[in-house]
């Protein structure tokens, strides 16, 4: 593996992408943000610690997503990806650097929302490493699905949509801004096919471990074995339909 | 050294894209000519590992395409058609990526880039945002690439499309100093000429013809091309115009009637087969 590549690529199109046109980053922290606030108004604040651990869950999971379009438009639109199948760095590489700057992405969302967290006296030292743990594992299972998409699209155009759709799927819809046992209570079936997306067991897991909902240990068991088994599945699957070298 | 053996590509049930080729290419820069379609980039994604091969082989510096994509990728560089620089990052920030993607340590990368971009003659705007940069400059960042990479195979798709005279002279020249052997393809049979130790004209997907630009214009050794807008003996319609290979000799007599004669060029190859080409 070749972390300094991937280290370089993460300051150059993350960081540096970020201090020179940071709208993409403000844009991607708007919608948990308003939800947020429409959570405390709707539920006069009763639900407002579920919003702010699940906005930074949906956070992390919309901007995994989002990736998709970066990864497409430097496949198919800058050809950036052939340059690196014809040279020394593997197709691990390329999607760790790129998820490495998306991660970079989340920075100021991750700060606003530990800091509301803070503020609502939700984190200790075991609640602070388990979220760093789900921050890590929803990076890299969202942006593994992002890839996927990439290697499946076939224009630039169509991403766009595609993205849309499965980040109000994937990320909103999911118990991120409400209590999972609502969504058990409605239909237990629901949380499993919800699951699909890795964003589910990583919200649960946090309701669950930051207290919000009474503890419930086959649950969490469940949920970060999910999480940890859709990491290792999507990333397989997207390293095969990254198509390093097309057929 | 590319070795290629009995390479095939097929794509889905559409047309045979590259037909059996085996050919091997040895010389310091080789040129693929050959009309849109004819197969050029496929054969140089295969070639470059970028695209599985249906069927065939080749072997580059020693390393299969097929089994030792691994190594074959350490001793080569390959700029796609077309391909285009992250506008927001500046041309330094993107070679200097690209070779600590090689492996290269940070130093030598960042010492590396900077030497590239002087040589090619972006030292002014290597610190600027791509996207400020012209067509040109964009093409020489590419080429800045392929000379820091140190790369024993430079693979070039059209490296000149679309830019005006003067970029596409300064494109030449920056290519010129590339250290390694090239493989490049092109529209442009100027360029051909210019830049090629060897040119291979593809046609349907095969290698028709190769040789030096003087072997290949052998054929038309003392002859010249007569274009008129009206029917001469023995011309051939072509892209609107009569098109007559004539002896030297004649030369004054059709200047005299209105036509206008042309010195043989590679361009003379193309029109010989009747396909279309871009000037």
């Amino acid at each position: 593996m070749n972390i300094r590549f991937i280290f370089t690529f993460a300051w150059y199109y993350g960081v540096k992408i970020f201090s020179r046109g940071p709208s993409y980053v403000i844009a991607s922290l708007t919608t948990p943000l308003s939800l947020l606030f429409i959570v405390y108004v709707l539920t006069q604040g009763k639900l407002v610690e579920f919003a702010v651990v699940g906005g930074m869950i949906s956070l992390i999971g919309s901007i995994g997503l989002q990736s998709a379009g970066d990864a497409t438009f430097m496949k198919l639109q800058l050809r950036v990806q052939e340059m690196y199948v014809a040279s020394a760095v593997t197709p691990i590489d390329y999607m760790l650097a790129l998820t490495m700057s998306f991660l970079t992405f989340s920075i100021p969302g991750i700060v606003v929302y530990t800091v509301l967290g803070t503020i609502f006296g939700l984190y200790n030292t075991v609640t602070a490493l388990s979220m760093v743990f789900l921050i890590v594992m929803l990076t890299l299972s969202t942006s593994a699905i992002a890839f996927i998409i990439s290697g499946l699209v076939k224009h630039v155009r169509n991403v766009w949509g595609i993205v849309g759709i499965l980040s109000i799927i994937m990320t909103v819809i999911p118990p991120t801004f409400y209590p999972y046992t609502d969504l058990q209570n409605f239909s237990t079936s629901l949380i499993y096919i919800l699951s699909i997306s890795p964003v589910t067991p990583a919200a649960i897991s946090a309701q669950i471990i930051f207290g919000l909902e009474p503890w419930n240990m086959a649950i969490l068991t469940y949920s970060l074995l999910t999480l940890v088994a859709e990491t290792v599945i999507y990333f397989a699957i997207a390293k095969y339909l990254i198509r390093w070298r097309e057929n | 050294m590319i070795e290629i053996k009995n390479i095939m590509k097929k794509y889905g049930n559409g047309p045979i894209a590259v037909n059996d080729v085996t050919e091997t290419m040895s010389k310091r820069v080789t040129t693929l000519i050959g009309r849109n379609g004819a197969g050029k980039t496929t054969l140089l994604r295969m070639l470059s590992t970028q695209l599985m091969p249906t069927s065939g082989t080749a072997v580059i510096n020693g390393h299969d395409i097929i089994k030792e994509p691994h190594k074959v990728r350490n001793s080569i560089v390959s700029i796609p058609q077309e391909a285009s620089p992250i506008g927001i990052l500046t041309p330094y920030e993107q070679v200097r990526m690209y070779l600590i993607g090689r492996r290269f340590s940070l130093s030598d990368a960042s010492l590396a880039a900077r030497q590239a971009l002087e040589t090619v003659g972006l030292e002014i705007s290597m610190h600027s945002p791509s996207d400020t940069l012209s067509g040109g400059m964009k093409r020489k960042m590419f080429v800045a690439i392929a000379l820091a990479s140190n790369a024993e195979i430079v693979f070039l798709d059209e490296p000149t499309t679309g830019l005006d005279p003067l970029s596409r002279l300064e494109v030449w020249s920056a290519i010129k100093k590339l250290d390694g052997n090239i493989l490049l393809t092109t529209h442009y049979m100027e360029e051909a000429e210019n830049l090629s130790d060897e040119v291979f004209l593809q046609d349907a997907g095969k290698i028709i013809e190769r040789g030096t630009v003087k072997k290949l214009l052998k054929k038309f050794s003392g002859k010249i091309r007569v274009e008129s807008q009206s029917p001469l003996d023995g011309s051939t319609m072509l892209g609107g115009m009569h098109i007559l290979y004539d002896i030297v000799e004649n030369a004054e007599k059709h200047v005299k009637n209105g036509a206008n004669v042309k010195k043989i060029t590679l361009d003379d190859l193309f029109i010989m087969r009747g396909v279309d080409l871009e000037y």
